[in-house]
């Protein structure tokens, strides 16, 4: 028994246009697609390769779910997207090269070398590091729009989790704040189906993560994940929804997580039949299909993108690849910030 | 993307608690054709079975580890070089199963020396190492890392400081008046009226236990018993060690004849122990006599002090005290005891005596002294070669008086025999400051004196 | 200057940070409309208004990591835990996501968590710990324990300012008990600086919060009896004061270390070690703590007397460690 509203597939060119994209936005989500694609699978070969150290994550099927969302995030909006969620990084403007410097510890990279793989963020473009504790930075997201609501800014938080975090105390905690604040925050779930090995019926005891906004006095809305249309209209009602002070909403984005938990992990305990159904809904696949058709991508257009991507892939790992890893005589410092530090365009 | 240098293919990590790769299956034989991403290679770990994809484009040079194997993560499994170029020469002692391990084997330090105790900050032999006790032994024997620190500083020998702590123990304070208030760092006696252990040959004993490291204890054989060495008899051990290592121990013996300290003894032994409570015995006499001869040879009252030689205007004479039920020897000095005529002398001596035995001496009544006499001869021995007390100079031993038949002149100057109380006296002396012709003349000396001892005299 | 209670300068300094910096605001449970479980926000939120000081839901971890997310966005939240106990349901996020943020993504996070802290009351187990040594522990937070009125104003402020995690003990049993005099102005008091409370001779007793009126008290006692002993303050346990301690460890060479705090894995152990590695030659005797025990915080009084460590106990460590 759903509660959550279900999101309609979003259908033409002009009802896009409504929601705020037109064709050169449009050709741009295609190309953040590939690029957050392109990014991870170029991860999963460097790991592979044993250039990687650590564990390698990917978003595999939610490049979507999470460029849509983003690309309804307006610039002073921030955000706390987490391992699924490269297309957020990507759309937001971060540079592939430093994704590829963070992933292989480099001093240069965004945390020079003090975290790995997607456990970064620049906050200059509205993002916060993630941790591997989930969802702990459901309450920060709940936070920054606490500081919105303080000082009346027309600004949105949007806090990322994923089904299986649900289940901890910090995503009631945030969630419930928000909701009695009415706090300027959206909450995106992303549903892949999969916490590592346990399906949702072990994590959930509802049909979906969404039914429960009800209980924190907000709506709740299940869009499919696969698609970045339908993902990018409820997100850019949900953020102009929370804009205008009309509180919360939680958007559950239903994917597949179409690879392994990591790279070290390949997916033994996900029926293989799942694997064939949702492939045939890739989202880059998807989209791509729905450009040629609604949007008339011309081949030239496309061979363009997928060029540039691809050079931008090479270009970025060359580059990655020159950063020095750090100095060991530098593990000591910044642990602690200096007040100069404060002087940023977020500490205003 | 050819290479145009050889590349490695390493064994990658499939997971953070992954730490080993078993090669599967090669893709590539060596000497093909492989391109960049292109599979190389499939592997197994405890986490994942997956393929390698190649590092670079190239031909596969080498390939090091076969299939089957299984490798640490990070070995070396493959060399991927240029097209036409030779396979690198066969690296020497490339581990084939092991990952080469980053670090070798420091070589095994050698076993600290035991050392005869902890460490203190103190080079010169005097300082006491700062070995804790458990503190309920009784006679605390530890010198703390400050106290051990500030004897190092001022070259003083903690054993000559008394010590207030619990225990008898030096702190802080005590050795800090002792630098300030204290004669020259001349070691005495060490601390307090409790059981200060004294050598059996006089030598200032130490109460901290600086003996050597305990050696491992021994089972007893059949027939044997053990029991620990106390305090004090550790404290006599290292002196007795110590004094024997440092001075350059002679004994030079001479008879005297005691005749007039006899007469004069018998007539003023009545009277003094009158008038007076105390007992004149012929120890002293020679106290008395040693003390005038002192006087006029200062190095046998003096001490060797870094390459100086000390001498001295006065003499603190210690006397050798055996305490109560054989318990050790305690060395309470007289001080100034060039003041003393021999009624004073006696009472001094009487004094430091019942206060020894009564265990009522003050830290002040064990330190100070230039010269000790030591009357083994308590026994009836006849000769002995004490230990000196460092840092002294030299020590006295008197001996039994004995009646002897001796020769001697009578009135028309020729030799008859008569019987003589003879007693030994001995001048153990330290070699380094005293030689034999002066120790020779200081026996002489005294022996006129005790020889022609007059009533009016002393 | 004017003479405050340790609670009064608390909620002064408090109300002047909120009166220069509008940055900063103020959230927990029952600071609002209640004024705080202790009224250290008593007619904060008439002046301020209902969004500088927030009466939040029973949820120290949104409290807590909403602050977070606040200071990144530029505000200066300063948290009230009702009681320090509550600490460990958001130590999860202090620990993970406030002490590492500047570190490994280069974010300051610029926030203060108010502590009330320490036992004394019959408080029982969960309104009377000091779980200052866990967060000591973890590298990122800093750990503020102050004893005096004047004190307990100038950190507050320091840990308003500073752009790092503070967490703030401030000891209940202070609260009305210790009363002094204050400077009116705004001022702040260096983190890492401790404090002669009392100068002395013979012994150095190293501590902090409301132990050091305790030594205070057995200091006077044994001062007639001729020793001379020497009080520390530590006011921060991260950063503390090293060389001060080390100081007055060389000048007695006998050192007492005496926190509330239980004994095992107590900041008494670091500061101890520390004396032992690098003032070893100082030492006339071994580095002495007194701490409570290891138990949690009894309620009967008979009981949490024993546990808390009482004048008599400190007097008869100092007694014992002059005599060694």
């Amino acid at each position: 028994m759903a509660i959550a509203r279900e999101a309609e597939p979003v259908g033409s060119l002009r009802e896009v246009k409504e929601a705020g994209l037109d064709r050169e936005d449009l050709l741009g989500v295609y190309r953040n697609m590939l690029v957050t694609r392109g990014i991870e699978e170029r991860g999963h070969i460097l790991y592979k390769q044993g250039k990687i150290p650590g564990s390698f994550y990917t978003g595999r099927g939610n490049e979507a779910s999470a460029v849509g969302i983003a690309t309804a995030m307006g610039p002073n909006d921030v955000g706390t997207p987490l391992h699924r969620d490269m297309g957020v990084h990507i759309t937001r403007g971060v540079e592939p090269w430093k994704i590829f410097a963070q992933y292989m510890g480099r001093a240069d990279g965004p945390t020079r070398g003090k975290d790995g793989n997607v456990h970064m963020a620049d906050s200059n473009l509205g993002l916060l590091a993630m941790v591997s504790h989930l969802p702990a930075m459901l309450p920060v997201a709940v936070g920054c729009a606490l500081a919105f609501r303080i000082r009346q800014e027309k600004r949105v938080a949007v806090g990322w989790f994923g089904e299986g975090a649900a289940a901890r105390g910090d995503a009631h905690e945030g969630m419930n704040l928000a909701g009695v604040r009415r706090l300027p925050v959206v909450f995106v779930c992303d549903n892949n189906q999969w916490a590592y090995s346990t399906p949702t019926h072990l994590g959930f005891p509802i049909e979906h993560v969404a039914d429960r906004a009800q209980a924190y006095g907000f709506e709740g809305v299940v869009v499919d994940g696969t698609d970045v249309l339908a993902v990018y209209r409820e997100a850019k009602r949900a953020i102009e929804k929370a804009r205008s002070g009309g509180g919360p909403t939680l958007i559950e984005c239903l994917t597949l997580r179409m690879e392994g938990h990591a790279v070290h992990d390949d997916a033994f305990y996900v029926p293989k039949d799942m694997f064939e159904k949702w492939a045939e809904n890739d989202p880059i696949e998807r989209f791509r299909s729905w450009l040629r058709e609604n949007a008339d991508m011309s081949d030239e257009e496309e061979d363009e993108i997928t060029g540039g991507v691809k050079k931008l892939m090479n270009d970025a790992l060359q580059r990655a690849e020159q950063s020095p890893l750090p100095d060991p005589a530098t593990l000591t410092d910044g642990v602690f910030a200096t007040p100069e530090e404060l002087d940023t365009p977020h500490h205003k | 993307m050819a290479t145009d240098t050889a590349i490695d293919v390493v064994m990658p990590q499939m997971g953070v608690s992954v730490s080993e790769g078993t090669i599967t299956k090669w893709l590539k034989n060596e000497g093909e054709e492989v391109a960049a991403d292109e599979s190389l290679l499939e592997i197994s770990t405890d986490k994942v079975d997956t393929e390698v994809p190649s590092p670079g484009s190239g031909v596969l040079l080498q390939i090091l580890v076969p299939e089957g194997e299984t490798v640490d993560v990070g070995t070396k499994l493959a060399v991927i070089g240029p097209a036409g170029s030779a396979p690198p020469a066969p690296a020497p002692a490339e581990p084939e199963a092991e990952a080469p391990a980053p670090e070798t084997e420091p070589a095994p330090e050698p076993a600290p020396e035991p050392e005869p105790a902890p460490q203190a900050a103190a080079p010169a032999p005097t300082a006491a190492p700062a070995a804790p006790t458990d503190g309920a032994t009784d006679g605390k024997t530890f010198v703390s890392p400050v106290v051990a620190r500030i004897a190092a500083e001022h070259s003083v020998d903690v054993n000559a400081v008394p010590g207030t702590g619990r225990g008898g123990r030096v702190t802080k304070k005590d050795i800090l008046n002792f630098i300030e208030q204290g004669p020259p760092p001349a070691p005495a006696e060490p601390e307090a009226p409790a059981e200060t252990p004294a050598p059996a040959a006089p030598a200032p004993a130490e109460a901290p236990a600086r003996a050597p490291a305990p050696a491992a204890p021994v089972a007893a054989q059949q027939g044997e018993t053990l029991e620990p060495m106390n305090a004090m008899r550790k404290g006599i051990a290292e002196h007795m060690r110590r004094s024997l290592d440092t001075s350059a121990h002679v004994t030079s013996a001479i008879e005297v004849d005691m005749s007039q300290v006899v007469a004069i003894r018998s007539k003023l032994k009545n009277e003094y122990q009158s008038k007076f409570g105390v007992n004149p015995t012929y120890l002293i006499f020679v106290a008395r006599a040693a003390t005038e001869t002192l006087l006029e040879y200062p190095w046998i009252n003096g001490e060797i002090r870094g390459d100086q030689i000390v001498t001295r205007n006065y003499v603190n004479l210690g006397f050798a005290v055996e305490l109560a039920d054989g318990k050790g020897l305690i060395v309470p000095v007289v001080k100034n005891a060039e003041g003393l005529n021999l009624l004073g002398m006696a009472r001094a001596v009487t004094d430091v005596a019942e206060r020894a035995r009564n265990k009522q001496l003050l830290p002040d009544d064990v330190q100070g002294g230039t010269f000790t006499i030591t009357n083994p001869g308590g026994y009836g021995t006849f000769h002995g070669t004490p230990v000196i007390s460092q840092p002294q100079a030299a020590i006295l031993g008197t001996y039994a008086v004995v009646k002897r038949p001796w020769v001697v002149q009578d009135e028309l100057g020729e030799d008859v025999i008569a019987i003589r109380p003879i007693m030994n006296l001995t001048l153990t002396y330290d070699h380094r400051l005293v030689d034999g012709a002066l120790a020779g003349r200081f026996l002489r000396d005294l022996r006129e004196k005790l020889e022609a001892w007059g009533e009016d005299k002393y | 200057m004017a003479e405050k209670t340790y609670l009064q300068a608390i909620s002064d300094g408090l109300r002047q940070e909120m009166q220069h910096d509008k940055r900063v605001f103020v959230i927990g449970e029952d600071v609002g409309v209640y004024g705080g479980a202790f009224k250290v926000t008593l007619g904060f939120q008439e002046e301020f208004g209902p969004w500088r000081v927030i009466d939040a839901p029973l949820s120290e971890t949104a409290i807590v990591a909403g602050c977070t997310g606040a200071a990144i966005m530029g505000m200066r939240p300063v948290a009230e835990m009702q009681f320090a106990d509550f600490i460990s349901c958001a130590w999860d996020h202090l620990v993970t996501v406030a002490a590492k943020q500047r570190y490994r993504a280069g974010t300051p996070v610029p926030i203060t968590v108010r502590l009330p802290s320490g036992g004394g009351f019959s408080g029982g187990p969960f309104h009377s710990q000091n779980p200052e040594s866990s967060f000591a522990h973890i590298a990122g937070l800093k750990i503020i324990c102050p004893a005096t009125p004047e004190d307990a104003k100038g950190l507050l402020a320091n840990a308003i300012q500073d752009p790092n995690p503070c967490l703030y003990f401030e000891h209940k049993h202070l609260y009305r008990r210790i009363k002094a005099e204050v400077p009116d102005e705004r001022y702040t008091t260096p983190f890492g600086k401790a404090r002669t409370h009392r100068e002395g001779s013979d012994i150095s007793v190293i501590t902090w919060g409301a132990m050091v009126y305790t030594a205070d008290e057995a200091a006077s006692e044994l001062e007639s009896e001729g020793l001379s002993v020497e009080i520390i303050d530590l006011r921060t346990l991260v950063p503390w004061d090293k060389a001060a301690v080390l100081e007055s460890a060389a000048k007695t060479s006998k050192v007492l270390v005496l926190h509330e705090d239980t004994r095992t894995g107590g900041f008494g152990g670091e500061i101890a070690a520390t004396i032992a590695e690098e003032g070893f030659e100082d030492l006339d005797a071994p580095v002495k703590r007194i701490t409570a025990p290891d138990t949690p915080v009894p309620f009967s009084p008979p009981l949490e007397k024993a546990f808390i460590p009482q004048v008599e106990d400190v007097v008869s460590g100092l007694r014992d460690l002059a005599e060694y």
